[in-house]
């Protein structure tokens, strides 16, 4: 009981220190919140481009392989002269392992390309077209807001019907609903049969708000879909208990009977999974993450000293303050603690402003950018935890001087 | 200063100045990526462990007994922790087994008050 009205009595001394020196705590305090407010934003940037990467890797599917030319490891030794004569993925191809692939749950043959997409007098540049066949929607993530998908029939005979995204049947039908109306595509007409859930911004693009989906055997009469710019893909789903590795395995050996490559012979095509992508840009944010850390671990540890050497400087001040109080019957950790809370309660209001600058800043950039950038829980724990500890750390070595002050020589002294 | 009486061995000077140096470095290692991804109170605890190992230097520094107490309940507590992640090592046990040997034989000259 004692213990805690000594501890009380330890924090209102504190806290009247603190009062009493607005300008020196202020500044004290300074070095806290940049210190807290550089390391908390970069951990949350990092953070919030990490997630918002992650959901751009899983909407292209986490059990999705793609049989592609190129595979998608870069870096420096990257043997592009070996690759650069390898055949492209072919539309039979996507029968043969629709009929042989025992882990596929679903295939999808698909190409993209640039396009104008015009409904009167109004058009769009640069608009996506995804030329993709029957099983798409079972390959690739994405809902329909309003009408359907396609119909086997629709996509097998290439009919002219397109699937478009949100921000083309806002842009082109402001004021009537886009289902049944036709546009333009390369000067050919499309019946809109659906319109795409909004899917917001992605990192890696390709977000569906701004694609136009067409048969592609439709496709067929706009465009070669041989051609290689137009990347042609074979995307394979896995079934449900068959993961990616063996699919791998099962689509190596299938695509090398197809392509007929002698048991010795190197394979000549790619099959790539998002993993391949998650993991270059994890090495990438952890590279980010590390020197964040190194930065503004130095700069709160600059704080530090700040919040030390103002404590140091506060305890001279208060020396005789201290021996009155040691001659009156005040223990020794009554003293420490009068002095460990102040230094504790300047670094944690330095960390609180910065973590509130962050929270601010957070807002303000998730407005401009369109991307969801957010101060997580284990960022807010872990500014706090740092803050606390920065003013434990600092604050206990003069803390601990004034409590093993002799009261005699603390009065007299001026 | 009350604490000023009993002299300091070199021994004991010599850890306090390691651990000081160690503590500089280790500081900045709260907020590892690789720690935050244990979970969320992961650097909380190692903060509150650094903290600690830092008072029971001060201690030591000043020939306080309460000093080696910290220090061996602190190495106790970062261990089962460092156990708990699979994350022991090897060179860090050796150091701090090592640090609490050497102490021990100054212990009983030590001050018992804080």
């Amino acid at each position: 009981m004692v213990f805690w009205s000594l501890l009380k009595e330890s924090v209102i001394f504190a806290l009247q220190a603190l009062i009493g020196n607005k300008l020196r705590s202020i500044l004290s305090l300074l070095g806290i919140t940049i210190g807290i407010f550089a390391v908390i934003m970069v951990f949350t940037i990092v953070d919030s481009l990490e997630q918002n990467l992650r959901k751009s890797v899983q909407s292209l599917g986490n059990d999705v392989v793609f049989i592609q030319k190129w595979p998608w490891t870069f870096g420096p030794d990257y043997p592009w002269w070996k690759y650069i004569n390898r055949p492209l993925p072919a539309y039979k191809e996507l029968n043969y392992v629709l009929e042989n692939c025992e882990g596929a749950q679903s295939a999808s043959f698909m190409v993209s390309a640039n396009t104008t997409v015009k409904y009167r007098s109004s058009s769009i540049e640069n608009v996506s077209m995804i030329c993709a066949s029957y099983q798409y929607d079972k390959v690739k993530s994405f809902e329909i807001e309003e009408g359907r998908y396609f119909t086997e029939i629709e996509s097998t005979s290439g009919r002219p019907v397109g699937i478009i995204g949100d921000v083309l049947a806002k842009a082109l039908f402001p004021n009537q609903s886009p289902i049944g109306q036709e546009i333009k595509v390369r000067g050919s007409k499309v019946m809109v049969i659906g319109v795409f859930k909004k899917e917001g911004e992605s990192i890696l693009g390709g977000s569906v708000d701004t694609q136009v989906l067409v048969p592609v055997n439709y496709a067929r009469s706009l465009i070669d879909i041989n051609d290689e710019n137009l990347d042609p893909q074979i995307l394979v789903r896995a079934k449900p208990g068959v993961n990616n590795d063996e699919l791998i395995s099962e689509l190596t050996g299938l695509m090398r009977s197809e392509r007929r490559l002698r048991p010795l012979e190197e394979e000549d095509f790619a099959l790539n999974q998002t993993s391949l992508i998650s993991n270059q840009f994890d090495s990438l944010f952890d590279v980010v993450g590390i020197a964040g850390w190194i930065i503004g671990g130095f700069s709160i540890l600059v704080g530090g000293f700040g919040i030390a050497n103002i404590m140091f400087v506060s305890v001279k001040e208060r020396t005789n303050i201290i021996g009155i109080q040691k001659s009156l019957g005040a223990k020794n950790y009554f003293i420490l603690m009068q002095f460990l809370f102040e230094s504790v309660f300047l670094s944690l209001i330095g960390g609180f402003i910065g973590l509130f600058i962050v929270y601010l800043l957070t807002l303000a950039a998730g407005d401009s950018m369109g991307m969801e950038i957010s101060l997580s829980r284990s960022n807010i724990i872990l500014g706090f935890t740092i803050s606390i500890l920065i003013g434990v750390v600092s604050g206990f070595v003069p803390a601990y001087g004034a409590s093993q002050m002799d009261p005699v020589e603390a009065i007299r002294s001026s | 200063m009350q604490g000023a009486a009993i002299k300091r061995p070199g021994l004991i000077s010599t850890i306090c100045i390691l651990g000081f140096i160690w503590i500089v470095f280790s500081f900045p290692g709260v907020f590892a990526p690789s720690l935050k991804k244990l979970g969320d109170w992961y650097p909380a605890l190692f903060g509150i462990l650094v903290a600690t190992s830092f008072i029971s230097y001060i201690g030591l520094w000043h020939m306080k007994r309460w000093g080696v107490q910290l220090f061996v309940i602190s190495f106790f507590v970062k261990e089962t922790l460092l156990v708990l992640i699979d994350d022991v090592s090897f060179v860090g046990v050796v150091f701090s087994v090592f640090f609490i040997i050497s102490m021990l034989p100054f212990y009983k000259r030590m001050d018992v008050n804080l």
